[in-house]
């Protein structure tokens, strides 16, 4: 009998034993996966919907809601933003680049409006405007309100991009493939991101046809403007053929790459998508076809050249544009 | 005791394993190759002239060597001369210039000096040569630059023209144009302008043109002029949206690339009939394609092609391209090497 207290005794030792030891295992092999993603956490506590943070501007708006989870069928409806991050603008950013994405993961379909940032439009500040000042008078929330007041359209996400978390990520991903639709050129290009004179220009030059870019040469490709026969609507071309390209190489990404894109990206990234979200948007952009991809650019007759004030704006024809963003978009609830 | 260290030692070390495997799960796209550091998949005959990062590599048969050019700005788009040697560009940030380099890669002469702004302070005064072709002939060297253009701060117009000047005889390139050079081409401005000029031995001029639609966007047709004062014919529609024209040697043997305004492209060849094109040919479908380029016999094409999943660019062939029966694609450089896509490859018999 007692030697069977005995025996049973140890033997609960040794379980006890084994599960510490299980234990630690867990614990070390955990706190190696935590370090391996701590520069993702930052990023998702910093910059992403994990946490809620507004971005930019002063005002106040409501919180932008986003759900836990990508649905793998619904479709939702992503606000990009793109800004001239660098320091003429002393952390309060216009958006050089909006472009309005609808993803259908069920369809695998994808469509990609640019509107253009010299839009004149009612803010969500109730003062008449050029649309990318919404970013600036109350950050994403503001944006996200202009666009879904002004279009008539539901927005579910947005992520918002400066200029060299743009290089970065880009050359993190080693580089995109793109076909240049023609000579790229621009004398008075700013050279604002190499640390001098955030207001001096430099001469740039990308070439036609299908070529490797590197992060640099491609922003070049999505900013330079001035020698354009459209101008911003080019640019806005340009803008969704990196992203198209960019969706080429979210097929060789995985879970793994995260956290190197996440200090890639350091401050020149925020959105309200959780970095779960983010991952899951990952293999749906991967697996849409170039030719489940429609781009819409609001050309005249949507919009109108004019002069106001002194400044060049285009106004729009709401009576062309809302039924054309109708077709592809789900109207504001 | 001794045993419960070396527990805890495996312990941490399972966590390093952890951490250190999703290091080895993530997908670093790896450095592109040197060509020169590879074999070449296909041996060809005589010597093939590419752009890597800045600089030439020459490949014959097995070997590849890089040409010791002065260092400073990128060596690109060569293009061979009767004698074997090079005609280069040298570009830097805010211009380029013309070179006549040895096949060792010694500079014999530097043909232009583009860069104004290093004494005047004015960067729009620097100027872009590019896209060097020599006539048939072997007399004059046709270019891309973008002169004339405005006074600085008087416009934003850059755009490219097309001129020849004499291989013999010094020219500059200002503002007003290229003295010493005759003027080929008019742009239609802001689309870039006029490009990738290929001197045909009937003396007309080949090349691609950029043109404003009218409705949102900017396309490009092969354009044929039979003099530097006759209007463009274009030999392709806007539709076909096709440039990179090269001609073979037979001097109607034409090879172009065509994206039908999309973001891939196709390889196409066809014949120039007098001063029309017969219908093309699609040789490669559905590729990332640019630069093609045609061997010293003008029975093989050599293009620049992302074919690998990798996304590298790298320099493929075709034999007997402009036949009825072409041959497979073949790429030449091993898929680890990624070539200036925009910098066509030149080939020398020699």
């Amino acid at each position: 009998m007692r030697r069977r207290r005995a025996s049973l005794r140890s033997g609960r030792q040794r379980a006890a034993r084994g599960s510490f030891v299980v234990a630690g295992f867990l614990v070390s092999i955990i706190t190696g996966v935590l370090l391996y993603f701590l520069p993702a956490i930052q990023v998702a506590l910093r910059d992403t919907g994990q946490v809620n943070t507004s971005l930019g501007g002063s005002a106040q708006l409501k919180p932008v809601s986003a759900s836990e989870h990508l649905s793998a069928t619904a479709p939702f409806t992503l606000l990009l933003l793109g800004s001239d991050s660098d320091s003429k603008f002393k952390g309060a950013f216009l958006t050089q680049s909006m472009i309005l994405t609808r993803v259908d993961p069920a369809t695998k379909h994808v469509t990609m409006l640019s509107i253009p940032r010299d839009l004149w439009v009612r803010l969500c500040t109730g003062s008449n405007g050029k649309i990318d000042q919404a970013f600036l008078h109350g950050g994403a929330q503001c944006a996200i309100q202009t666009v879904e007041r002004d279009l008539r359209v539901h927005v579910d996400y947005y992520a918002w991009i400066g200029l060299q978390g743009l290089v970065s990520v880009i050359n993190e991903l080693g580089g995109v493939n793109v076909v240049a639709n023609n000579p790229v050129m621009d004398d008075y290009y700013p050279a604002d991101l190499s640390g001098g004179n955030p207001f001096d220009y430099q001469r740039i030059l990308v070439l036609p046809g299908a070529q490797h870019m590197s992060g640099t040469l491609a922003l070049e490709y999505v900013r330079a403007r001035h020698d354009d026969a459209y101008g911003d609507f080019a640019r806005s071309q340009r803008q969704q053929q990196i992203l198209i390209a960019l969706r080429a190489k979210t097929k060789h990404i995985s879970l793994a790459d995260i956290p190197s894109l996440a200090t890639s990206l350091g401050s020149d990234f925020q959105t309200d998508m959780s970095i779960g979200q983010l991952s899951g948007l990952l293999p749906i952009a991967g697996s849409v076809p170039l030719a489940s991809i429609t781009q819409v650019v609001l050309l005249p007759p949507y919009t109108i050249s004019q002069y106001l004030g002194g400044q060049a704006v285009l106004m729009p024809d709401w009576s062309l544009i809302r039924p054309e963003v109708a077709k592809y978009f789900t109207a504001a609830s | 005791m001794r045993r419960i260290a070396i527990l805890i030692a495996l312990m941490v070390a399972s966590g390093l394993v952890a951490n250190r495997a999703l290091a080895v799960l993530q997908s670093h796209p790896t450095a592109a190759a040197l060509v020169s550091s590879t074999s070449p998949q296909v041996r060809l005959p005589g010597t093939i002239y590419v752009s890597q990062e800045g600089a030439i590599y020459a490949i014959s048969g097995s070997e590849v060597r890089r040409l010791a050019l002065p260092s400073g700005g990128d060596w690109t788009q060569p293009r061979v001369l009767a004698d074997g040697s090079l005609l280069v560009v040298r570009r830097f940030d805010a211009y380029s210039d013309l070179y006549h380099v040895s096949t060792a890669g010694r500079v014999l002469s530097r043909m232009t000096s583009d860069d104004p702004a290093t004494s005047n302070q004015t960067l729009q005064l620097d100027h872009w040569v590019l896209w060097p072709a020599i006539s048939p002939d072997g007399t004059a060297v046709f270019f891309a630059t973008d002169a004339p253009k405005p006074a600085p701060k008087q416009s934003y117009e850059v755009d490219f023209s097309l001129w020849s000047a004499p291989l013999s005889a010094a020219f500059t390139i200002g503002g007003s144009g290229v003295n010493g050079g005759t003027r080929w081409s008019v742009p239609d401005l802001y689309t870039g302008g006029d490009i990738e000029p290929m001197p045909l031995p009937n003396g007309s001029l080949l090349y691609s043109s950029y043109a404003n639609t009218g409705k949102g966007t900017v396309v490009t047709v092969i354009g044929l002029q039979t003099n530097p004062n006759s209007a463009m014919r274009a030999l392709t529609t806007p539709q076909q949206d096709c440039g990179a024209p090269s001609v073979a040697p037979d001097g109607v043997t034409l090879a172009m690339v065509c994206t039908n305004s999309g973001q891939t492209a196709n390889l196409e060849v066809a014949t120039l009939e007098g001063n029309a094109l017969g219908t093309p040919r699609v040789v490669v479908a559905n590729c990332l394609c640019n630069a093609p380029s045609w061997s010293p016999t003008g029975d093989n094409l050599l293009y620049m092609n992302a074919a690998d999943t990798n996304g590298n660019f790298g320099l493929w062939y075709i034999a007997h391209a402009g036949g009825t029966h072409p041959g497979a694609a073949r790429r030449v450089t091993d898929s680890s090497v990624d070539l200036d896509a925009t910098s066509a490859a030149t080939w020398s018999s020699r």
